[in-house]
């Protein structure tokens, strides 16, 4: 088990992890299996692949936690766990809306057109 | 009357024109009647106005890329306005897989709902845009996500998203009349009890339906429809002549963020 480096975050409602290696390698293997789940073609798939992998390769390397949160970049190892909580929910849900598919919809003509009613020429 | 004016500002155009070719060039009369002095593009460095950054221009562009590539289900279009304000315009359907993709993946984290607004539009099939504005603190980052309704279809409520949506969404349902599904607790906030109509709409009357006044004989205050005096009058207010020339070709309002990046040049 790795020794608690720190008394406290600093950050309200966020205490300090006792074995932030155990729970952060755990959410990112949820993480990629829940991804894999999609197409391979997705482009969310695929940055997130990218991300999860490179956040696990520079977990598996860094025993340390403050060497961890050097090599990562993002903040606290809290922190980290909060994102990666966050990202696997997103991916979970991610299944179930399907956003790789084509547009629902195009945008009616003149949805998105500003001003409504343009001047582009002066009126004299 | 106005029609009056505008062909009186014609005819004097008109005249100043034939009088500018009848006096010879060079006069300095003419130059000192001129109102715009001409503008030296060099010498026009303001530093009190904000230049947009390029760098923060490109990792604009590139992130809207990025999240109309992970969600192309959702994603209409992707733009710049104002210089440097990332817009995202999605279908309706998409509300809550935006802002939940925006909220939760690693390369967003916008945790921070910092306002909604609405938009009323009458002349569009779809009047009212609804707009939300959301805020990165992790990446010091801001970006707007723009989607539209008509005054039946429902949009997706974000309060599972954002708990800060709840009051927002409150004051849309209030102000336009846009119903959102799935809210916990649609009622109106701004306005009073037994309020009608919602205010924001541009066929509200300014004057509104009702006027509250108090009555000495019953001694209380009585709602009552409201009379005016005077006729409505339309005023057409529209100026003959062009206010801002010189800012004619100013800003684009927005700059479209194509799907792919410009080829790098190597």
């Amino acid at each position: 088990m790795a020794r608690i480096v720190k008394a406290s975050t600093g950050l309200t409602g966020l205490a300090v992890s006792s074995n932030p290696h155990h729970t952060l390698s755990a959410l990112y293997g949820k993480i990629l299996r829940a991804v894999a789940k999609m197409p391979q073609d997705a482009a969310y798939r695929k940055n997130t692949e990218i991300l999860v992998k490179q956040r696990a390769d520079a977990l598996a390397k860094n025993k340390d936690v403050v060497a961890l949160e050097k090599a990562v970049g993002c903040g606290q190892v809290e922190e980290l766990i909060v994102q990666a909580e966050n990202e696997l929910i997103l991916a979970r849900k991610m299944l179930g809306w399907k956003p790789w598919e084509k547009l629902v919809q195009p945008a009616p003509a003149k949805q998105w057109d500003w001003p409504p009613a343009q001047i582009l020429e002066p009126k004299v | 009357m106005a029609a009056l004016i505008r062909n009186l500002g014609a005819r004097a155009a008109a005249i100043a024109l034939t009088t500018k070719h009848v006096i010879p060039a060079g006069s300095t009369a003419v130059l000192r009647m001129a109102s715009t002095a001409p503008v030296d593009a060099k010498k026009a460095e303001k530093p009190t106005v904000r230049k947009p950054d390029a760098a923060a221009r490109t990792n604009l562009s590139d992130f809207g890329r990025y999240v109309a590539e992970c969600l192309p289900k959702y994603v209409q279009k992707v733009q710049l306005t104002a210089g440097d304000e990332l817009e995202v315009l999605i279908a309706p359907e998409g509300v809550v897989p935006v802002l939940q993709f925006l909220k939760d993946h690693h390369q967003a984290q916008f945790t921070n709902l910092v306002d909604i607004a609405g938009l009323d539009v009458p002349c569009r099939k779809n009047r009212f845009e609804v707009v939300y504005n959301l805020l990165s603190l992790r990446f010091n980052a801001r970006i707007r996500v723009k989607t539209y309704t008509d005054e039946l279809t429902p949009l997706d409520s974000a309060c599972d998203v954002h708990k800060a949506a709840n009051w927002y969404e409150r004051e849309i349902w209030d102000m336009y009349g846009v119903f959102f599904a799935n809210h916990p607790d649609l009622r109106r906030i701004l306005t009073d009890y037994g309020f009608e109509g919602h205010p924001q709409r541009r066929d509200f009357p300014l004057s509104g339906y009702v006027e509250l006044r108090y009555d000495d004989e019953k001694k209380r205050v009585v709602c009552e429809p409201l009379e005016l005096a005077q006729e409505f009058r339309k005023f057409d207010l529209s100026a003959p002549w062009e206010q801002f020339p010189n800012f004619r070709n100013a800003n684009p309002p927005a700059e479209v963020v194509p799907p792919q990046a410009a080829p790098v040049k190597k």
